[in-house]
């Protein structure tokens, strides 16, 4: 394995009953420091990748290596993020911020300081000591991100992270994302079943066809960085939405709503 | 701003202005208590089954402030109630934690805690008396039965019903259990502690007041029993009265708890804390 891969997979099978196969024969590789998307219908298993990847659940065959080593288990490097801001409703932004450091029992004033300056980093500058019910949707999803930094983990997993979040709001998310994001040594895995969303966002885009759930097809995407989003309108964008979904179309056919 | 959740039942109330409030709450009021005493003036209500409300008025005056027989009640019906409160609440409560943590103590322990609930604790103040005699313990045994399952069922309820994704979240960053219950799990079942909390505050009180009709040589329970047989009906519902000012009293209790711990719920409450935090936070840099 290069030292550039971050996250290998050959082989990947997870399966949860006799009939439910959830990820089948899942090959792949993640450079270190690229954004991967992972794009698929309802039920194609891409949630569970992603699980297995952060340790969360165990695969039932194959091989899943990060850095080099098994995935066992959840693990310092690597971080997640929700649908859901799953903010603590007792705590202040800023306290919600703090969490990971609360749990490594690694709370100092510079852990307080990169708290602070997290917060200020995903735009919640006067919002410090705000309790989540005092704050929009996408705010909260902010915090969130916020909390995700203060891990310091390098390799981040987001589960449809704006998916509940209006347009708008989701929009302007996914172009701070990508600023934040954008460092040689961050490694992204961002789940969406928003075809425009995943291409906006990767390096590559992984096409998930669901029953079993599979990899059906790893698309490079080669359009300019940093993206804006005037980028959607332009032929090169639209060809790519239509490559994925020939690859979505020709697998589902077949397949009962 | 208004409270989260605080106009529940009123809801659908038009909102008035303070006297005209003032002027519905008397008009009420009024009709309510005045009918009542006009029934019994005019002899169209039997003394000796509805007393006046003016009769009983008098008798309250004269228990708080002419002979003061009712304070010694008071304070033993309250210590026995507030006592058995302790014990039952905390008996249920650390059941519920240990049934919370251990799957195996759930399965075959809790079932008997059911079993418990279902039977009428009232039924069983005669074992209650005969184990614990005719003094206090009796009346905070009985109290404590009869106020310990709220707490039981509602912490346990709350510490097993979290969010699938805060669990994920705890175990992706690698909390420990003890973490994970004391950040999230307690947290998160505080509120419905709580409620549960507050059932038992009322049952804990009745469970002493029907320790005190069975036997008993204080308290307002069998002070009001001894009114009622010998027809002094007046004097009964005056220590009826006593025992809702002190049902009231805890309940008020209680709800200021509430409103103290859960400031999460409540936006004033919200800006208060946040302001607190953020002077901690500024002094401690």
């Amino acid at each position: 394995m290069a030292d550039d891969i971050v996250i290998q997979g050959d082989g990947l099978r997870k399966q949860f009953t006799e009939t439910v196969i959830a990820v089948e024969d899942a090959k792949f590789t993640i450079p270190r420091g690229s954004f991967i998307s992972l794009v698929g219908p309802s039920g194609c298993g891409k949630s569970t990748l992603l699980r297995l990847i952060s340790g969360l659940i165990e695969k039932t065959d194959g091989d899943l290596l990060v850095r080099n080593s098994e995935v066992v288990g959840p693990r310092s490097d690597i971080g997640m993020m929700f649908q859901k801001a799953v903010l603590l409703d007792w705590r202040t932004a800023i306290e919600n911020v703090l969490l990971p450091d609360e749990i490594r029992g690694t709370v100092s004033p510079e852990a307080k300081k990169k708290a602070w300056d997290h917060l200020h980093l995903v735009g919640l500058q006067d919002f410090e000591f705000s309790f989540p019910r005092q704050l929009s949707g996408g705010m909260q999803q902010r915090v969130a991100l916020a909390r995700l930094l203060q891990t310091g983990a390098d390799i981040m997993l987001l589960d449809e992270p704006f998916g509940a979040l209006d347009e708008f709001t989701r929009e302007r998310l996914n172009v701070e994302l990508l600023k934040i994001v954008d460092d040689p040594n961050i490694t992204t895995v961002f789940v969406t079943h928003n075809i425009s969303e995943a291409i906006f966002l990767g390096d590559q885009v992984f096409v998930m066809t669901p029953r079993p759930g599979r990899i059906a097809a790893q698309i490079e995407i080669d359009l300019p960085k940093p993206r804006t989003i005037d980028l959607e309108t332009t032929p090169e964008f639209q060809a790519y939405v239509q490559q994925v979904r020939d690859v979505l179309a020709s697998h589902l056919e077949d397949q009962p709503l | 701003m208004s409270d989260i959740g605080s106009d529940g039942v009123l809801a659908g109330v038009k909102e008035l202005s303070p006297a005209k409030k003032l002027f519905m709450h008397l008009s009420v009021f009024i009709i309510l208590f005045g009918g009542w005493e006009l029934g019994s003036r005019l002899g169209h209500v039997n003394e000796l089954i509805m007393p006046a409300p003016t009769s009983i008025a008098y008798r309250l005056y004269e228990m708080f402030f002419v002979t003061g027989s009712i304070y010694w009640h008071y304070i033993i019906t309250m210590y026995e109630a507030v006592m058995g409160f302790i014990i039952g609440v905390s008996i249920g409560m650390g059941l519920a934690i240990s049934a919370a943590i251990s799957p195996v103590f759930r399965r075959y322990w809790a079932p008997y805690a059911v079993v418990f609930n279902v039977t009428p604790g009232i039924a069983v103040t005669p074992f209650i008396i005969a184990w614990f005699g005719f003094g206090y313990s009796s009346k905070i045994a009985l109290a404590a039965l009869v106020c310990f399952f709220p707490p039981f069922i509602n912490t346990l309820t709350g510490l097993l019903h979290i969010d699938k994704d805060a669990t994920e979240l705890f175990r992706s960053l690698g909390a420990t259990k003890r973490q994970y219950f004391i950040k999230c799990q307690i947290p998160t079942a505080t509120p419905i502690i709580i409620a549960g909390l507050k059932l038992a505050m009322t049952g804990a009180l009745i469970g002493t007041v029907v320790a005190q009709f069975f036997s008993a040589s204080e308290g307002v329970g069998i002070l009001m029993q001894r009114f009622a047989f010998r027809l002094n009906m007046d004097g009964s519902f005056a220590a009826l009265i006593v025992m809702s000012l002190m049902g009231l009293s805890l309940f008020t209790l209680m709800e200021y708890m509430d409103y103290k711990v859960i400031y999460w719920r409540r936006h004033s409450r919200m800006e208060e804390v946040s302001a607190k935090r953020k002077r901690k936070w500024t002094m401690a840099e």
